[in-house]
C-alpha cells in the first residue's frame, strides 16, 4: 500500500475523506502492519466528481472482480454503492460509507476502538487489546502505577 | 509530570489488574507502543510506510523466485 501516494492524491484533488482503520491505528500509535486503506467520504456530488478523478490514473477495480468484466470508474459508480473494496495500483483501498461534516482526518483512538468494537470481525477485536492500551496510557485520570 | 513520559510509565509498569497489563499478558509489545508514542503522528506514518514498501518489496523477490 503506498500510503503517501494515496493521500496525497485525495487532498490534491480536495477531497473530503477521514483516515480509519488501520492507519488510524497507526497514527495513534498501533505498531500493528496493514494492507489496504480504509477511507470513509462524504458523498455529496462534488466530492464523488473529486473522488473518482482522484483515484482514476490508479485504475480502481473492485477487488476479486473477474478481469473479463468491464467496469467503469466514476462518480455514477460511486453514487450507486456506499461500500468499495477497490484494488488500485497503490493497494487496496476501502472505501466505506460517509462522515458527515468532516473536519479531521483521522478517527480519534475512542472513536477508533467503537468502530472496531463495532464491526466485531476477529481482526477488529485483536486489534482492541492494544489500543486499549493506548487509550488507557494517554488518560488524565489516575496516575501510573510505580 | 510530561503527559508522554505519564503514558510511557503506564505502560512501562502497568497497574495491576489494568487493561494494560491484560494486554501485555495478552503479547501485545508495550516497548513497541513506547517506541511509537515518542514519533510524532507523521512519523508512525512514514515508518508503516516503509515498512509496507519493504514487505512489498519482500514479496517481489518471492515471487520472482518461486516463478
Amino acid at each position: 500500500m503506498n500510503f503517501v501516494l494515496a493521500v496525497q492524491a485525495l487532498t490534491d484533488a480536495g477531497v473530503e475523506f477521514a483516515i480509519i482503520g488501520g492507519w488510524s491505528a497507526i497514527m495513534h500509535g498501533s505498531a500493528h502492519l496493514t494492507n489496504d486503506l480504509d477511507l470513509c467520504y462524504s458523498r455529496n456530488p462534488d466530492n464523488l466528481r473529486r473522488l473518482a478523478r482522484a483515484l482514476a490514473p490508479y485504475h480502481p477495480r473492485p477487488a476479486e472482480f473477474p478481469p473479463e468484466l468491464p467496469f467503469v470508474w466514476d462518480d455514477r459508480t460511486l453514487h450507486g454503492g456506499t461500500v468499495f473494496t477497490l484494488d488500485t495500483d497503490l493497494g487496496r483501498i476501502d472505501l466505506l460509507a460517509e462522515v458527515a461534516g468532516l473536519e479531521v482526518w483521522t478517527l480519534d483512538l475512542p472513536s477508533l476502538i467503537r468502530a472496531k468494537r463495532a464491526a466485531g470481525r476477529p481482526k477488529d477485536l485483536l486489534a482492541l487489546p492494544e489500543l486499549e492500551s493506548l487509550l488507557d496510557a494517554a488518560a488524565d485520570s489516575g496516575p501510573a502505577a510505580e | 509530570m510530561d503527559r508522554l513520559e505519564n503514558s510511557i510509565k503506564r505502560l512501562r509498569h502497568p497497574a495491576p489488574g489494568s487493561r494494560i497489563e491484560a494486554a501485555r499478558d495478552f503479547g501485545i509489545d508495550l516497548n513497541l507502543l513506547i517506541a511509537n508514542l515518542r514519533l510524532t503522528p507523521a512519523e508512525r506514518v512514514s515508518r508503516m510506510h516503509a515498512a509496507c514498501v519493504a514487505a512489498e518489496q519482500i514479496r517481489g523477490i518471492a515471487r520472482r523466485r518461486s516463478s
